[in-house]
């Protein structure tokens, strides 16, 4: 059980990352990215390719980090010419064609077989000590994103961030470079985002094109809405809670003596649910951005 | 006359085949407050839109502080110290109105400065909460303000960028008389610190009280560019506001 509470709670810290970055590009720059799971492939393709080479761990973050910029200075040149919804839709399309991309080209990293055998970053430590220092560096990671986000999003650059959020024709009137404030944005959170991904891989220790669905953007969606956008600690308790929620799933499903093949239909159920009710009834999430911060100057 | 803070040559506009601005020159001195008025769809709009950047001429030529401004995006104008406010301010509705004026400020707020702690206090965005008397405001979120007090704020955060030309459309619509007069007192005070004004209005009394000069637009072309006072006298002004007949009637009397 403790094994198991374990991984979940690593798989928490990993979408944690995920929400956080996410956050950050819609919850404070008004970035609505449907592309961000590419950004989690970069980094767990760059896992893939330095090890398929035998480049080891270092050379296969310095990857991941190298791939996501790149997919996140595309993502805002394609911003340049498109309104909010358009982009947002743009970034979809950019991260279904990689992901085909991914799944065609065997040359790549195995094509639709994947990349198995990447070895665990703690694999010659007993158990479970490999697993409980997956999750601490899963944990400092989480906390090193916290400090960095609010940083950010606390300083003027976040009140910059958030002018340009809700009136993009006023920030650009007193001298903004929304360009260069979008591109900023999604290169940080493009950063955090790979660094979940290279950690996924690692830990998983198998990466393939399955994992890039866009079901997985949307599941990063429901747990920022659902945790409360435009707050970081909402966007960190929507992750933990929607995957200690997943996790139980199979529980209640014995419990409620139900057939195996209604595990996944429960989880979307609860991410679909999940979204449509917080969409309806408490739009600002569990934990809603605070309005005029300690530090506003 | 000052330096010139702004000069228009020959600036020319049109959507499709409607012509909206044609040859519109004029100049702007450093030390100016000017008015630039006429009738609805007369193309004040358009030209401030211009000038600012956030739409661009077909032809002419704009400077600002004798460098060609003409085709640059409006943030590049800005920085160089030509700021607008709009005629319907928009402000947001998850900032204070404390958080919107310290916005007004690029200093500190490059993605690097969040780590070296620059930017703390904003003594100036407190001082001009004070003069334009929004204190008992500025913990509110800045979309709950009145219409004109949205005016105020926007007036008051362009003034944060520490602007030399300061243009702003139609300030006083929706601001309460009394505000009004209070207006004109702060801005012919930063008007005297060296901030030149273009200003869109209407309101011809506020006209007289703040403006030096004014620049009259009908149908795209300049038909006054004189002191206040002689509007009145000038024949082609009272015509594009009132018609032909009157305009003699007036004129003649």
């Amino acid at each position: 059980m403790v094994e198991f509470l374990v991984h979940v709670a690593i798989m928490a810290c990993l979408y944690g990352l995920l929400s956080l970055s996410l956050n950050l590009q819609v919850g404070f720059a008004g970035l609505v990215n449907f592309g961000q799971v590419i950004l989690f492939g970069c980094g767990t393709y760059g896992a893939a390719i330095a090890f398929s080479h035998q480049l080891g761990p270092v050379a296969g973050i310095a990857l991941g980090i190298v791939f996501a910029v790149i997919v996140a200075a595309a993502f805002a040149r394609l911003g340049r010419n498109l309104g909010a919804d358009y982009w947002g839709i743009a970034t979809l399309a950019v991260a279904e064609v990689l992901r085909i991309l991914a799944n065609n080209e065997a040359w790549l990293a195995g094509g639709a077989q994947g990349v198995g055998g990447i070895p665990l970053l703690f694999g010659d430590m007993p158990r479970p000590m490999g697993p409980l220092m997956t999750l601490g560096l899963c944990v400092a990671l989480l906390l090193a994103a916290w400090w960095l986000c609010q940083r950010l999003t606390t300083s003027r650059y976040g009140l910059a961030l958030k002018l340009m959020r809700e009136e993009p024709q006023l920030a650009a009137s007193l001298g903004y470079d929304l360009a260069a404030l979008k591109t900023q944005t999604l290169m940080v959170a493009a950063v955090l985002a790979a660094a979940s991904g290279f950690v996924f891989a690692h830990y998983i220790t198998f990466v393939g094109p399955d994992q890039l669905v866009s079901s997985e953007t949307f599941l990063i969606w429901a747990m920022v809405i659902i945790g409360g956008s435009g707050n970081h600690l909402g966007a960190i308790v929507g992750a933990i809670l929607m995957q200690f929620l997943f996790a139980f799933v199979p529980f209640v499903k014995d419990a409620l003596g139900l057939p195996s093949e209604h595990v996944a239909a429960m989880r979307l159920t609860l991410v679909g649910g999940g979204l449509l009710a917080f969409l309806i009834w408490r739009t600002q999430g569990l934990i809603p951005e605070h309005v005029g911060g300690k530090q506003n100057g | 006359m000052a330096d010139a803070v702004l000069t228009a040559e020959r600036v020319a506009k049109a959507f499709g085949a409607h012509k909206v601005l044609s040859d519109v020159r004029f100049r702007i001195g450093t030390d100016e407050i000017v008015g630039l008025l006429g009738p609805n769809g007369s193309g004040k709009s358009t030209l401030l839109n211009i000038v600012s950047g956030f739409s661009h001429s077909d032809a002419g030529e704009i400077l600002f502080l004798g460098n060609s401004i003409a085709g640059m995006p409006s943030h590049k104008i800005a920085r160089q110290g030509l700021v607008r406010t709009f005629q319907l301010p928009s402000m947001p509705h998850r900032m204070t109105v404390r958080e919107v004026l310290c916005a007004g400020s690029r200093d500190g707020a490059g993605l690097l400065d969040a780590f070296s702690g620059k930017g703390g206090d904003d003594a100036e965005a407190d001082e001009l909460i004070e003069q334009f008397a929004l204190a008992p405001v500025a913990h509110l979120p800045a979309s709950s303000l009145s219409g004109g007090q949205k005016k105020l704020l926007s007036i008051a955060v362009a003034l944060r960028t520490q602007p030399k030309l300061l243009c702003l459309d139609e300030p006083t619509a929706g601001v309460h008389p009394q505000l009004r007069g209070r207006m004109v007192e702060l801005l012919k005070a930063f008007s005297k610190r060296g901030v030149a004004m273009l200003v869109v209005e209407h309101d011809m009394h506020f006209i007289r009280e703040l403006c030096g000069r004014c620049i009259v637009l009908d149908r795209g072309e300049i038909i006054a560019d004189c002191a206040p006072r002689e509007l009145t006298k000038n024949e082609r002004v009272v015509e594009a506001y009132l018609g032909k007949s009157v305009a003699r009637q007036k004129v003649s009397a």
